[in-house]
């Protein structure tokens, strides 16, 4: 469908189902690039009601023609759902899920679109100086905020399962070790090897359930170039488990900028472990938190080995796809090579 | 013109310092600069790939010798990417088979051997591990 037919049929529905709202037109429509799993536009919408004309910005997130997969797309709402107006945690608020393909050719969400903010790219940190303290800062007190989220009752929880605190790891590696068993177009003998190691040296039970926002890191949040973090994106992964997934994939080296001395790349360790401590509510471990360090390496890999072979089969030919099939997942196989290895005996 | 790695160095630069910022604003302009980025990598790629996976099957190889396999995976029919990647992937799934025994036992000499192929997967991982691009506006 190209944009001029989309912004018609998006501004009768959003008419439809604005309270009040008539006269309603797309004044300007733009795909934002990334973002493969979905097609992100952002619109201002013009139209009026009681109070006279209106222009409104809206996120437009639309499910790829390809995608048979609906459970991540009401994760992901509920998800925002949850957080939206919780802890001054950053987030758009969820307007409309339309699951039905009537409306714009494929099943779509819609969100508030939060004014002013850029996301940081995690291959150039540098970028947030002089204001990389103070957004890592806000980078772990909000992933802290989010793990701190009421579960009973959330929109979330009303989505998907709540497994039991000894469960949570098992479930994630199960989930993960899958993918790559499913959708690997090469033999994973890092991978496989990484696996069978967190197999036979669980972590122990989680310390409490939290709300998991799956992809929190540098790159899916937007900052204002003045010190501030303005939104927190992308939370089509979502789920229930253990706040270390969230603090292990945050801190993973691919997002650091190669600067391991800081989490994140934007605070000292004990600085960023401290302030997320305080927002969470949590105690470390750091055995535990090894724990999903390493997977996080695994997660990461499920990922890209599916990227990979969704672009090799043409079903999404977005060129990021490729990327994450070669580098990203070199990287990862490369970080996991390098730290199992020399637990074998690896490399003497 | 049959320097290959040269020619996509080449494109891939053009790509990135020359179509994608007129692009700027597009959509297509963010796959332009992507495209550009991994071109000049496959550059560099393409000039070690084979001696890569020629290096791989002969330390999978040796490596399945010294567990005592016999191992039937015929050599490749030619040096071709497509032929050497086939051999060398079935040479890597009898290694996965191989480690994963060799983490139930606990003798001395299982342990040596799983050494060895941690060294082998270290190695590999290294040698896969393409270049970041030199470019300053490098996307990730």
């Amino acid at each position: 469908m190209h944009e001029a037919e989309l912004a018609d049929k998006f501004a009768a529905y959003a008419e439809a189902h604005l309270p009040g709202a008539r006269n309603a037109r797309v004044a300007s429509i733009s795909r934002i690039h990334g973002g493969a799993s979905r097609q992100t536009y952002s619109i201002d919408l013009a139209y009026e009601d009681a109070t006279g004309p209106k222009v409104k910005g809206l996120i437009l997130r639309r499910d790829p023609p390809d995608s048979l997969i609906d459970t991540e797309r009401r994760v992901e709402f509920a998800a925002i759902k949850s957080a939206y107006g919780q802890r001054d945690l950053p987030v758009p608020e969820a307007l409309f899920l339309e699951t039905d393909t009537a409306a714009l050719g494929a099943p779509f969400f819609v969100m508030g679109r939060i004014e002013g903010g850029t996301p940081l790219n995690p291959f150039r940190i540098d970028e947030a100086e002089p204001h990389r303290a103070a957004i890592g800062e806000q980078f772990f007190r909000h992933l802290g905020s989010i793990a701190a989220l009421a579960i009973d009752g959330s929109a979330l929880a009303d989505e998907i399962d709540v497994p039991a605190p000894d469960q949570c790891w098992r479930r994630e590696l199960d989930y993960w070790a899958n993918e790559i068993r499913s959708n690997a177009l090469t033999p994973q003998p890092v991978a496989e090897a990484a696996i069978r190691h967190l197999e036979r040296h669980p972590p122990p039970p989680a310390q409490r359930l939290s709300v998991v926002h799956g992809d929190y890191r540098t790159g899916n949040y937007l900052q204002d170039g003045a010190g501030t973090i303005t939104a927190i994106l992308d939370w089509e992964m979502a789920h229930i488990g253990d706040p270390y997934e969230d603090l292990a994939w945050a801190t993973d080296l691919l997002w650091c900028g190669n600067d391991q001395e800081r989490a994140a790349g934007l605070l000292p360790w004990p600085e960023a472990i401290a302030v997320w401590q305080a927002a969470s509510g949590c105690s470390f471990d750091p055995e535990a938190f090894e724990w999903w360090s390493l997977f996080a390496h695994v997660k990461a890999l499920g990922i890209w080995v599916t990227s990979e072979k969704a672009f090799a089969r043409g079903e999404n030919d977005d060129p990021i796809l490729a990327w994450s099939g070669w580098f990203t997942h070199a990287a990862h196989e490369l970080m996991l090579a390098m730290r199992l290895g020399p637990k074998y005996g690896g490399g003497a | 013109m049959s320097n290959i790695g040269m020619i996509l160095d080449r494109i891939g630069r053009k790509l990135v310092t020359e179509v994608a910022p007129k692009l700027e604003g597009d959509y297509s302009g963010g796959h332009a600069g992507m495209s550009g980025l991994m071109a000049v990598m496959a550059g560099e790629a393409w000039d070690g790939a084979a001696d890569r996976l020629a290096n791989e099957i002969a330390s999978l190889r040796g490596l399945l010798a010294l567990a005592g396999k016999a191992v039937d995976i015929a050599e490749a029919g030619s040096l071709k990417l497509s032929d050497l990647t086939i051999e060398r992937d079935a040479l890597a799934r009898d290694l996965i088979a191989l480690q994963a025994g060799l983490e139930t036992r606990k003798d001395d000499a299982s342990k040596a051997l799983n050494a060895k192929i941690w060294t082998h997967l270290m190695a590999t991982a290294m040698a896969r591990m393409p270049s970041p691009p030199d470019f300053p506006d490098a996307e990730g």
